[in-house]
């Protein structure tokens, strides 16, 4: 098991970074009127495992029971029935979808879901109809559509489910799902708190840790905890004892998006474009998200670049950002960024070195 | 001024206010005396159908017949003093020797020799019985056996295309409890027969036994791959083993790279068919002089006087087939009027041979009304937008009446007709237009461009997300829809020609296959092999594939499997899927590049 799963808090007792909220949550489950959660925060900062504390106190030890299943939903929609597959983790207590990988048929699968989860209603031991708990993966990345008929379904079954949504954006989910929930925003945590946790792993794993070795991961992970823990492993893996100045192995695809934008940086012209393309398929074909992919590229670029064009460059990545949301081929748009950085770069060498 | 423009667009009206009305009252004679003479046509033919149990070709041609009546009717209203024409040109002036043939010599000269030994000498010399005659629909195929047979005293006998059945009738029908054949079957028994007895020819009653020549013109419809099998089949078997010399016609439909069905289905067959044994012979699309003797002549023989300009037009617009430039030779013959008015739409007589002394704008894209529409393929049409061919020279005016444009947003006109025309002629998928020009449109710029470069993506990016706008609305087609497509293909051709601001002099580029594709085919394939490890590394909740591909595959690398609690079935069904499925990727695209490869762009 890794590291990441295997220290990870089971219950909201044994949370250690967000204790205060853990603390709410308890509170909140203790009373048996839970509303609709919505968690959402950067990634690596403890929402799945506030979640998962969640299910325990709700359920008890149950909610670790968890069979993974790839099920299929067959959908009637006006004249055709669909079938949507999709993978499912499911306890007696709760079900665990990602209806955005659906793609444009998310709302079926919603919709869907609930009502099946209303049929078949659990009655718990004193004879009281309980609820099931549906969490929600990804709720951003939900078509507009599935996120109005969620809206409706959430009215509709409220009775005998809730729901405990997951994002990295808020802004991205309506403001009539955001009313019906209450919100519950986790921060990434800090490099103290990360280094807190190394170390606790570190003593657990009975590690020798040097000096400033655990803070150097922690400053390397842009204060995502999950790529803390992975990183310290993958360090344990490459070489123990720790040195202090060891290398912290970095991410492949950061690497390889500093070395586009260097190729950016070097040559601006149309064929360097199409070497660029290629570089940016790379990414693609490994599943990074394109988001992303345009994200760490701006960061990568920023770096480099000088003091006066950086507003204008921030302008037209975001500016790009939200056309490739629009749209649905994203490398048209972060080629399209690319070329538009070139073309500001290459005027403005000219201008200053003529 | 204003009003004297204003006297004329009045009387103008009033000009053809009185025109339309004695048009309509016109049609309106023709209209009557139309139905009336073709209600006549009718009843005489249900008269002799009764009469002489003919078969059921002879109820085309007096469908034919009133199909004429029709037209001549229209003929007395237009006025004309000329005589009747009794059948369709096409009829009409049917080639009746070999001379008159619009066929190249040699082909003829070819099925010709062709036949001639086989009917010549005894039965069972040649091993193969089975010419097949290719061509695009309108090159003579069926003529030219027909006057052959006809040179060689043979009698044709023909595979006649059973009328279809309507579903009301088969109902009807299937009280009386005669069953449905589909018309394969039907030609399936048929070629049996012909391979098992040869024809038996009841009708004839002559004293030597007459040679007989085989047609098999109208090969009956396919859908599927069973059905399209059977066929196969049953026509192999056919060559291998028939005793009468046959011909079989195939008509091709457009490019062969068109990605349609039935076009590969047919290229499938003709090569199955030559490999069997069948001698092949193509005929190539008329060529215009030799249609142009065709159109003169009959002129002549129809005494009307049609200027050599209009009949050079036409031969060039019917694109080789010679049915088609009679039956528009035809119509255009029929009222003189039209001459008249198609000659002012195009300014007037006069500049219309000024026009055809400039070959540039004349023989490409100049269509008349009745001009058959060229096709073009998916790499010609997308060869036009990325050479971005645009008028050069000093003397080009620009239009005044138009609104000033700035220096850098004007371009040079296009030397090529209106790109919505070419996509349209070039019948793809806007989304796949999109894709194929960004995926070659960079090696087509200059390597200082740059701007230009973000120009065209930034246009590219614009049609992708009008074409985004349909994600989700598959379930109803509706006409908005199809704007919206073809706005998104406009834009993004017409960014391209845009922003591409000083093209390149021309040189040789192959274009490629949009490699997005096989991108987002990998991506998805990753997509379901690594979801398939998520369950396995983790048990307690699953995550969205981008924090798996960004943080856990990278270090799980790292770790190597040592570390990751990979099941061993896990590990054992995932790269059977891999093996299954990749070689399933790979085969599809190999057919895909094999396709493309063959379809380089040579410069035009």
């Amino acid at each position: 098991m890794l590291w990441v799963d295997k220290y990870r808090p089971k219950t909201l007792d044994h949370v250690t970074v967000h204790t205060d909220i853990a603390h709410n949550l308890k509170k909140l489950v203790k009373e048996q009127d839970c509303p609709h959660l919505l968690f959402y925060g950067p990634s690596g900062s403890g929402k799945k495992t506030l979640i998962m504390a969640v299910l325990r106190q709700m359920f008890g030890s149950g909610a670790e029971k968890v069979k993974v299943e790839n099920r299929t939903w067959k959908v009637d929609a006006g004249s055709r029935s669909l079938d949507i597959e999709l993978t499912t983790l499911s306890s007696t207590n709760h079900i665990e979808i990602s209806p955005s990988d659906a793609g444009f048929q998310d709302r079926y699968v919603v919709q869907e879901v609930i009502k099946e989860m209303a049929k078949n209603r659990p009655i718990d031991t004193k004879g009281k109809k309980g609820f099931k708990v549906l969490v929600l993966n990804d709720v951003d990345k939900l078509s507009r559509e599935a996120q109005h008929s969620l809206r409706r379904t959430m009215e509709k079954y409220s009775a005998y489910c809730r729901l405990i949504l997951c994002c990295n954006s808020s802004s991205r989910v309506t403001e009539a799902i955001r009313s019906r929930c209450l919100n519950v925003r986790i921060n990434a945590p800090s490099e103290e708190q990360i280094l807190d946790v190394l170390e606790l792993i570190g003593k657990k794993e009975g590690l020798q840790l040097p000096p400033g070795f655990a803070a150097r991961i922690a400053e390397k992970s842009n204060r995502n905890l999950r790529r803390a823990i992975l990183t310290f492993e993958t360090c344990r893996v490459q070489q123990y004892p720790f040195t202090s100045k060891q290398t912290i192995p970095p991410m492949d695809w950061e690497e390889h998006i500093s070395e586009i934008a260097s190729d950016i940086m070097k040559e601006q012209s149309p064929k360097r474009l199409f070497q660029v393309r290629g570089k940016l398929y790379d990414l693609l074909i490994n599943c990074i998200p394109p988001e992303m992919v345009l994200k760490r590229l701006l960061h990568e670029l920023l770096r480099k670049l000088d003091a006066e064009l950086k507003h204008e460059v921030c302008h037209w990545a975001a500016y790009y950002e939200h056309r490739m949301r629009l749209g649905q081929k994203a490398i048209f748009h972060i080629e399209a960024f690319v070329a538009k950085f070139m073309s500001i770069y290459k005027s403005f060498l000219i201008a200053t070195f003529g | 001024m204003s009003k004297r423009n204003c006297v004329v667009i009045l009387s103008s009206e009033d000009e053809d206010a009185t025109s339309k009305l004695s048009s309509s009252s016109n049609y309106k004679k023709t209209k009557s005396r139309s139905t009336s003479a073709s209600s006549r046509g009718r009843k005489k033919a249900r008269a002799s159908h009764s009469r002489s149990h003919l078969s059921k070709l002879h109820e085309i041609d007096l469908f034919g017949d009133d199909f004429n009546e029709v037209f001549t009717g229209s003929e007395v209203s237009a006025g004309t003093q000329r005589s009747f024409a009794e059948e369709l040109w096409v009829d009409k002036y049917k080639p009746n020797s070999l001379e008159e043939l619009a066929v190249h010599k040699k082909k003829v000269e070819d099925v010709k020799t062709w036949f001639e030994e086989r009917l010549k000498s005894s039965k069972g010399v040649y091993n193969n019985n089975v010419l097949l005659i290719s061509g695009q629909a309108g090159v003579g195929k069926s003529a030219a056996i027909h006057v052959i047979a006809s040179h060689l005293g043979a009698i044709v006998y023909g595979w006649n295309t059973p009328t279809p059945v309507i579903w009301q009738e088969h109902l009807y029908n299937s009280g009386t409890g005669t069953q449905y054949t589909s018309k394969l079957d039907e030609f399936e028994s048929f070629v049996e027969r012909v391979r098992k007895y040869g024809l038996l020819l009841t009708s004839y009653t002559g004293d030597s036994k007459p040679s007989i020549i085989l047609l098999i013109d109208d090969l009956p419809m396919t859908n599927g791959k069973s059905a399209f099998g059977k066929l196969k089949n049953c026509l192999q078997l056919l060559v291998k083993s028939t005793q009468i010399p046959t011909a079989i016609l195939l008509t091709d439909c457009g490019n062969a790279d068109s990605v349609d069905y039935n076009a590969r289905c047919l290229e499938e067959l003709k090569l199955s068919l030559e490999s069997s044994g069948a001698c092949k012979v193509a005929f190539n699309p008329i060529t215009v002089n030799s249609m142009k003797k065709v159109l003169l002549r009959i002129c002549q023989m129809e005494r009307c006087d049609v200027t050599a300009e209009y009949v050079d037009l036409i031969a060039k617009t019917s694109g080789g087939d010679i049915r088609h430039a009679i039956t528009s030779l035809q119509f255009f013959c029929l009222k003189p009027n039209l001459v008249h008015s198609l000659a002012s739409s195009t300014s007037s007589h006069v500049s219309l041979k000024e026009e055809s002394n400039k070959p540039d704008t004349s023989d490409s894209g100049y269509s008349l009304h009745f001009g058959r529409d060229e096709a073009l393929s998916l790499f010609h049409a997308l060869g036009k937008f990325l050479h971005n061919k645009r008028e050069t020279g000093v003397g080009i005016e620009y239009d005044q009446d138009g609104f000033l444009i700035r220096e850098r947003l004007s371009r040079l006109p296009l030397k090529m007709d209106v790109p919505e025309k070419i996509l349209c002629q070039a019948h793809v998928q806007p989304g796949s237009v999109a894709d194929f020009l960004h995926e070659n449109v960079l090696d087509f710029l200059d390597d200082e461009a740059i701007h230009d470069a973000w120009t065209v993506s930034s246009y590219l990016g614009d049609a992708d997300i009008l074409l985004a706008k349909l994600r989700g609305m598959v379930c109803s087609y509706n006409e908005a829809e199809g704007v919206l497509q073809s706005a998104a293909a406009s834009i993004a051709v017409r960014g391209v020609l845009f922003g591409n601001s000083n093209p390149l002099s021309s040189r040789w580029h192959a274009v490629r296959r949009p490699r997005l594709w096989q991108v987002e085919k990998v991506s998805f394939y990753k997509n379901k092999v690594d979801r398939l490890r998520i369950p396995a590394c983790k048990r307690f909740s699953s995550y969205h594939m981008s924090i798996m591909a960004t943080e856990y595959m990278p270090m799980l690398k790292l770790l190597g499997n040592r570390a990751c609690g990979y099941d061993g079935p896990s590990q054992k069904s995932s790269p059977n899927l891999e093996m299954e499925d990749f070689d399933f990727d790979k085969m599809d695209l190999d057919e895909q590049s094999m396709g493309l490869s063959d379809d380089d762009i040579e410069d035009w």
